[in-house]
């Protein structure tokens, strides 16, 4: 029995048409958002409060069909038919209307519940884009209601009417489309009586003029006789139309849609070109597309090292002095000393890993927000297919850089299987954040920015030559780019700072316990004198082969956790971040090489564990530790041939 | 570069160009993505952005932005118009 006040409501649309942007304003969650298709992968589930009512809210990834083409598609309506929300509301971006309402049509066929937000409005006045929602209302028998969802705007109008929908019921619209396709669903539905299934006899009919796998492996099973009936069915619609009958019914829908916007919408842009498309001259252009890429992947890097740089010391000059102020008041104790080792880990850790990091996340940030993402998986698509791969990777890649975990994660995107993997395991070779740590902290400052910068192109020269490798280990064709392109949008300030916050927060709650327990427990070995054994142990790599002083053992170690902790943990173990005492330039090279590659942290091996099996994952970690330090090593030979 | 007449690949048309889509023969997944995207046989088609070398390429369908790869946008059969 359904708790009368309880409403169940599922945000459905199709991609970067801003879902969850509506979510995070009713549930007040921060879950990211970006200006490209695909930025959610997993359903989020939020609870409202609103005026006696405890609403459910789902926020689903974005589809464009409900035909079983993608896991996301059958997820989507497994959900809207099993679970039967109260409301769906369909999120429609007005900048895109047509398109947008083909998926609105194929919502209608489920006859649920539905309601339409049409949401960027603002953007679309700005484009000269007029809608008539009344008319359009009238068009579906649906409630039309505008929105702008990162302001809020119509936003508690939108609830309010999921709340008249769920008190007074309403009748869904019914769909009507052309004469031949309407006598063959007929024709088909009248035979799909008591069939025990969930789906109305019309969705059935029409999912199987439409080829849909799913339902045709289904009906085959439980009425095998009807599936001669569907294929002379499917043959007439093929001989009007003269193409699959599974286009026939996108195309009908297509049709429809473009009737409907023909009616209901009118176009006066008021200049010939928008800023986005303005903008789009140079950012997308065959060559000045490439060089305002490279100025702007860049310009983040120099932003990120600069901005680290000076945070850095600025920092530095605070936290010695509280070093003085510790020794004056609290003294030097054995007790004392090691309180404050603690305490300088914590130090060390915000002091040489956060100016860096930060920067890095907003950047990215603003960065997909904005829009420029798509470009560069436009600018890219041709490049990537020599690894196997499409342009879309690049999302994952550019998400990879801040870090490794939602890289992963987001190689949902790609569409077979095969370059999931592919994609995931190139990304755990993408430096994150973490490790910019150590390339901008220790290299760019100690050797050279220079320096730091040829990492970063070693790293990409890496990962291209391993995705050659593994896209002629792992067999099967690379799938092709189909990637809506969004229009470049005004980077949502609240999102960046919620998002950033995350980061932070992130930082508080794990980074730094972690130090903390890192650095009482590296002091525990010393004290019981177990360093110079667990240093011997591994000084075969690391002093022999790698060319390192031999407490990078215990480093390497704890960096799996975090790779920032590499040297963070040294600073504090030297009581100093004046590296350069301890390290020459060729051995901080090698160490930054090292620890780009030499093993994905634990948190991106339990994302690999979780999507790929652990068997996959052990294989990667295993190969990219051999790997890396295999490197390192002919790295450190070679560059210990010149004098740095 | 004659503008109209008759049928070649989707890549073969320039950068503001435009034309009528024929046939679409990109496998049947794909087809039915493009066709749920509104780029069915019938639907018009301007090119927005071509690449170098044989990178994809941007149009326009139903008022909006898409992206295609080469190899799928060489499997495409427009009517210049
Ligand atoms: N100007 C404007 N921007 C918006 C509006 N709604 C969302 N956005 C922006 O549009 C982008 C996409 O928003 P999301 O909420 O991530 O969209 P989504 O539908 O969840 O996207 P996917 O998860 O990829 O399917 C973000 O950059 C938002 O800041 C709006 O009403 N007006
Ligand atoms: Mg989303």
């Amino acid at each position: 029995m359904k708790d009368n006040k309880r409403i169940s409501v599922v945000l459905a649309g199709q991609g970067n048409t801003g879902k969850t942007s509506i979510f995070n304003y009713y549930t007040g969650s921060h879950q990211h958002t970006g200006n490209w298709a695909g930025k959610t992968i997993e359903k989020l589930e939020g609870t409202l409060y609103y005026k006696d009512y405890t609403i459910d809210v789902l926020d689903l990834p974005g589809i464009y069909s409900l035909t079983t083409l993608s896991v996301e598609e059958l997820i989507a309506r497994e959900y809207i038919i099993k679970h039967k929300p109260d409301v769906v509301i369909n999120i429609v971006d007005a900048t895109n209307l047509e398109r947008n309402l083909i998926f609105t049509l194929q919502l209608l066929e489920l006859e649920c519940p539905l309601i339409i937000a049409l949401n960027m409005v603002d953007i679309a006045k700005k484009k000269g884009i007029e809608i008539d929602t009344g008319k359009l209302q009238e068009k579906f028998n649906a409630p039309v209601i505008p929105t702008i969802a990162k302001r809020g705007t119509g936003l508690t109008e939108l609830m309010d009417k999921v709340i008249e929908v769920k008190e007074n019921g309403h009748e869904p619209g019914m769909i009507r489309y052309g004469r031949e396709i309407e006598s063959c669903v007929d024709e088909l539905s009248a035979e799909l009586k008591n069939t025990g299934l969930l789906y109305s006899e019309r969705w059935i009919a029409i999912k199987l003029l439409e080829k849909d796998s799913e339902i045709t492996n289904t009906i085959s099973q439980i009425r095998p006789e009807l599936i001669r009936r569907k294929e002379t069915l499917e043959k007439r619609l093929e001989e009007i139309h003269g193409h699959d009958s599974s286009l026939v019914i996108s195309d009908e829908r297509s049709h429809y849609a473009a009737q409907i916007v023909s009616e209901t919408a009118i176009m006066r842009p008021h200049r010939k070109l928008s800023l986005s498309d303005r903008l789009d001259i140079i950012t997308t252009h065959k060559f000045a597309g490439y060089l305002v890429m490279i100025l702007i992947v860049g310009g983040m890097f120099l932003t990120v090292f600069k901005l680290g740089n000076w945070l850095s010391s600025v920092l530095e000059t605070v936290f010695s002095s509280w070093h003085n102020w510790w020794i004056a008041s609290v003294g030097e104790t054995f007790l004392a000393s090691l309180s404050w080792s603690a305490i300088e880990g914590v130090l060390a850790l915000v002091e040489i890993a956060l100016p860096y990091i930060l920067p890095f996340y907003i950047i990215l940030y603003i960065l997909e927000e904005w829009g420029y993402i798509a470009r560069i998986s436009f600018l890219m698509d041709n490049l990537m297919h020599k690894i196997g791969i499409h342009g879309k990777g690049c999302i994952s890649f550019i998400i990879g850089l801040g870090c490794n975990v939602p890289g992963c994660l987001s190689c949902r995107i790609m569409e077979s299987r095969r370059e999931r993997f592919l994609t995931a395991v190139l990304v755990t070779l993408v430096p994150c954040s973490a490790v910019s740590v150590i390339v901008f902290g220790l290299v760019g400052k100690y050797v050279g920015l220079i320096w730091a910068f040829g990492l970063y192109v070693f790293a990409m020269v890496i990962i291209f030559i391993a995705g050659k490798i593994l896209s002629k280990l792992l067999p099967g064709e690379p799938v092709e780019l189909i990637m809506p392109m969004p229009d470049y949008k005004k980077p949502h300030l609240k999102a960046i700072l919620y998002q950033t916050w995350d980061a932070l927060k992130e930082f508080i709650y794990i980074a730094a316990p972690i130090v903390i327990i890192a650095g009482v427990v590296i002091q525990a070995i010393n004290l019981a004198g177990w360093m110079p054994a667990i240093s011997r142990f591994m000084s075969p790599v690391t002093v022999n082969w790698l060319g390192l002083p031999a407490i990078t053992g215990i480093l390497l170690i704890f960096g799996i956790l975090r790779k920032e902790l590499i040297l963070v943990m040294l600073a504090a173990y030297l009581g100093t971040t004046e590296f350069a005492e301890v390290l020459t330039p060729v051995q901080m090279i090698t160490l930054a090489v090292v620890s780009m590659f030499y093993v994905p942290c634990i948190a991106t091996v339990s994302v690999l564990w979780k999507e790929y099996g652990w068997k996959r994952a052990l294989a990667v970690t295993l190969i990219e530790i051999l790997f890396a330090i295999l490197l390192a090593g002919l790295v450190y030979r070679l560059l210990s041939l010149f004098d740095l | 570069m004659d503008t109209s007449g008759k049928p070649r690949s989707l890549i073969d048309l320039q950068e503001g160009q435009s034309g009528i889509v024929l046939s679409l023969n990109g496998g049947r997944n794909l087809t039915k993505r493009l066709a749920d995207l509104g780029m069915g046989p019938g639907t018009r088609i301007t090119v927005l952005r071509t690449s170098l070398f044989s990178g994809p390429v941007q149009v326009e369908v139903t008022g909006s932005k898409l992206v295609l790869g080469r190899g799928l946008a060489s499997k495409i059969l427009v009517e210049p118009r």
